[in-house]
């Protein structure tokens, strides 16, 4: 049997898909624009400015920054690394302390809520949290201050306490308790596995934290080898600028200043993977964040 | 019981985040007050390193010619040099070769380590603050002044007579007292002139070919680019965007004391340093700016400069025929040598303002220096550091060439060669280790060494001498901090398109833009800048 569909199904759609292709072009658009400007010869980037279709083609962009890939790939392995690392130990331990704090039976979960809280409103500030790691600790250099810092987040550890109380009523954990369960089972056995949206929304955003954080490699890499990926990207972009100022006050010989081109073509080979990645775990996305938010 | 806690516990962490949040917008000195009261907990050795401040000031200070007295070398000492901008690839190479030279002379290993060019200034802070350096590099545009005088650094007198003697004859007392901050020497000066003066680079070939005057003035300027514009309608004369600083074209008619702009539109000639005059309420500013208004009208750059992004190599493009603002000699020969491969037929020319107004000096000796850190693990080795990285040929050649025969080679004339990407000239970044007696000459440093000569005969004649007397004075804005941002807000909102010609009425312009600058406080701070200025002129004797 066909469905008849009405005139006024018609308009509405034909209206929303208008609508939603204009959003889609002016959220592609700009990555076009990336992708041909990498393409394009230098020389034509700054007579001419971007545009959607590459003119004068050329692979010279790539072939430089490939030529010596060294950098580029150990930056993607140290990013990896801690991505990996956080979002492991960061879901592992916000599930943990969510799970606790959601008991009712935990007497001080209200004043630990508290504090959870609290330090989204107050810090300690940069200084006292670099001297931590760097005097304190003794960890600059490491991989340490890196990956560690991000692992909780007041936001993230709220979103999934809502999520564990909507999502697992009391009288599954009671029934559980009842038959002997203790703490352990229960939250293994019983609620991590009905936490899969939660769990999904929680590890993408730590694990798009980690992807584009660089600011702890900034303040807390030694050495190259331990550099994030966009901290790479962005200190490849800075240098011209911030050596471009201060050439005026000292003479300072500019050396190897990325061109148009090129940062165009480093900021496609970094955010590529997420590219491709996203897609996936999209749906989860959607459907974590309405379920864990706002009702909190 | 609970509550009194909680607010017990809501007052200490609000205490703590109010001393603790100042590090990003806060200049490096503020931060460094805040950070040593945090630091002085946690940090071990901060007792003897007290101990060895008083040390070095009790031990008995040698005669300015002494001999260098030994140093003890039983203990091997890792000291960390600091320095700006990103580590070449091949660092940890070259270190080791400048380590096992210094090893066996002092028992002393040196780890480079670098800024990146990421948030550089406020990172440059919070390490000294935070200590866990030993050497430092330091320049009046990242500070130094005011981390001297905040008490980052060491004084070095004393150090430089017990250890390096030599050193203090060679750099001279001249150089040495231009570092000085409240009578007190905090860094060693590298041993190099340098004329970072600006000026103009043009198109040589374009004035030649249709018979223009040299752009030498404001008015030849204009002639300059008129006679290309009626012969060339096509050709864009002049990039300009809304961060240049286009008020720098005036140095051409004054002699002032700084081509940057002398703070607060004041106006203060070379030759009488302490008679500070007004620019921005003078008829010559009106004048200045309708000559802006009037380029601006006959097509000499965009109608939309004032939002327009700068171009880079703009002119080594062909958009441009001339760059106005920020051109230093080092910078002209730059583009020269890179002209030369992608369009040998052009020829570009460069003149300094100062061969028009005759106020031409090399950059003060604080622009590049090194200092010992005040949580230095070993302040006479470190002393020695400087002294064998600066004044040794072959450690001052490893540590700014790299590895002869790996990383460059001399050719027959002696010229600097890379071989290789990994250590570039200057790799560690070590503008503060320039020697002109070890220097490494490359294609291009022979024709800046020329035209050095040249200025150094043109600053000879002035009333200093070669000296930079503007480069050595660091403002303190906290008096004003309020005023100071709000004249900066309506320089930026008046100033601006008054420079790029965009405004209808220059009188009305000026006229806003003065009353605007009074209702924002004009007057405290060029009081406040004046004071200090004056102050500084009579400190070193410029008057």
């Amino acid at each position: 049997m066909k469905v008849k569909i009405s005139k006024s199904m018609i308009v509405f759609q034909c209206i929303a898909y208008v609508l939603l292709a204009l959003g889609a072009v002016v959220c592609v658009a700009p990555f076009l624009i990336i992708l041909s400007g990498s393409l394009t010869d230098d020389a034509i980037i700054i007579k001419e400015g971007y545009s959607i279709l590459p003119r004068g083609f050329t692979l010279a962009a790539y072939e430089t920054i490939f030529k010596v890939p060294g950098e580029i790939l150990q930056a993607y392995k140290m990013t990896i690394f801690y991505t990996v690392v956080g979002t492991v130990l960061g879901l592992l331990m916000i599930t943990l302390t969510a799970y606790v704090i959601s008991r009712k039976e935990f007497k001080y979960r209200n004043q630990v809520s508290f504090l959870i809280y609290f330090t989204t409103l107050f810090g300690g500030g940069m200084i006292p949290w670099y001297l931590m790691y760097a005097n304190v600790l003794n960890l600059k250099g490491s991989t340490f201050p890196i990956w560690f810092p991000g692992l909780m987040s007041p936001f993230l550890i709220i979103l999934m306490r809502t999520f564990i109380s909507e999502s697992v009523p009391d009288a599954i954990t009671e029934s559980a308790k009842l038959d002997g369960a203790g703490h352990v089972t229960i939250f293994f056995r019983i609620i991590l596995p009905v936490l899969g949206p939660g769990l999904a929304t929680v590890g993408l955003f730590l694990a798009l934290g980690y992807w584009n954080d660089w600011y702890r490699s900034s303040m807390f890499s030694v050495s190259q080898d331990t550099w994030e990926l966009q901290f790479y990207l962005y200190n490849l972009l800075n240098a011209s600028s911030s050596m471009k100022q201060m050439a005026q006050s000292a003479n300072i010989a500019m050396t190897d200043i990325p061109t148009q081109s090129m940062k165009l073509a480093m900021a496609v080979v970094v955010t590529g993977p997420v590219l491709l990645f996203y897609p996936f775990v999209q749906r989860y996305f959607v459907s974590g964040i309405t379920v864990g938010a706002v009702k909190g | 019981m609970k509550k009194k806690l909680l607010s017990l516990l809501l007052a200490t962490a609000m205490t703590a985040s109010l001393a603790g949040c100042g590090g990003g917008g806060k200049s490096a000195a503020d931060a460094m007050d805040e950070a040593q009261e945090s630091a002085a907990s946690g940090q071990e050795g901060q007792a003897d390193q007290t101990q060895q401040e008083s040390q070095a000031k009790t031990e008995p200070a040698g005669e300015g010619n002494g001999e260098a007295k030994e140093l003890d070398t039983s203990e091997r000492v890792d000291l960390v040099v600091y320095q700006l901008g990103d580590a070449p690839a091949d660092e940890a190479k070259v270190e080791e070769k400048i380590n096992e030279i210094l090893l066996e002379k002092l028992n002393v290993t040196v780890d480079f380590q670098f800024t990146t060019w990421v948030d550089w200034q406020q990172k440059y802070s919070l390490q000294l603050t935070t200590g866990g350096v030993d050497l430092v590099y330091t320049a009046n545009w990242s500070e130094y002044g005011k981390l001297a005088s905040s008490g980052a650094f060491l004084p070095l007198d004393d150090l430089l007579n017990t250890v390096s003697p030599e050193m203090r004859k060679t750099l001279g007392e001249d150089a040495l007292n231009q570092c000085r901050v409240n009578g007190e020497l905090y860094t060693i000066p590298c041993n190099y002139l340098e004329y970072t003066c600006n000026g103009i680079l043009y198109r040589e070939d374009l004035r030649e070919k249709y018979d223009l005057p040299a752009p030498n003035t404001v008015e030849n300027i204009e002639a300059y680019l008129t006679g290309i514009k009626e012969n060339e309608p096509e050709q864009q004369l002049l990039d300009v965007s809304g961060q240049e600083n286009m008020g720098q074209v005036f140095n051409f008619k004054y002699p002032w004391v700084t081509f940057t702009g002398i703070p607060y539109g004041l106006s203060i000639n070379y030759d009488t340093p302490t008679e500070v005059e007004d620019y921005w309420f003078s008829d010559d500013f009106t004048d200045d700016m309708k000559t802006m208004k009037k380029w601006a009208d006959m097509g000499f750059w965009s109608r939309s400069a004032l939002s327009n992004t700068p171009q880079e190599e703009a002119l080594e493009n062909g958009l441009a025929v001339m760059y106005f603002s920020g051109y230093n000699p080092a910078k002209a020969v730059g583009v020269k040598a890179k002209l030369e491969e992608t369009h040998p037929d052009w020829k570009v020319e460069y003149i300094a303002f100062g061969e028009t107004n005759g106020v031409i000096f090399p950059a003060n000796r604080q622009t590049n220096g090194t200092a010992i850190s005040k949580d230095c693990k070993d302040p006479e080795r470190a002393m020695k550091v400087i002294e064998l990285l600066l004044m040794d040929e072959e450690l001052n050649h490893l540590a700014m060439g790299g590895i002869e025969g790996e990383h460059y080679e001399l050719d027959e004339n002696g010229i600097y060669q890379n071989l290789s990407d990994k250590f570039p000239y200057g790799g560690f970044n070590t503008w503060n280790l320039y020697n002109k007696d070890y220097w490494l000459s490359t294609e291009t440093s022979a024709e800046l060494n020329e035209m050095f000569a040249k200025y150094e005969e043109l600053g000879a004649k002035t009333k200093f001498p070669n000296t930079d007397i503007f480069g050595g004075f660091t403002e303190d804005t906290s008096a004003y901090a309020t005023e100071y941002s709000a004249v900066q807000n309506v320089c930026d909102q008046y100033l601006k398109p008054l420079q790029i010609g965009t405004v209808d009425d220059v009188d009305a312009a000026v006229a806003q833009f003065r009353e605007k600058l009074k209702e924002a406080g004009i007057e405290a701070c060029r009081e406040g800048f004046k004071e200090q200025w004056l102050a500084y002129c009579e400190q070193y004797g410029y008057k």
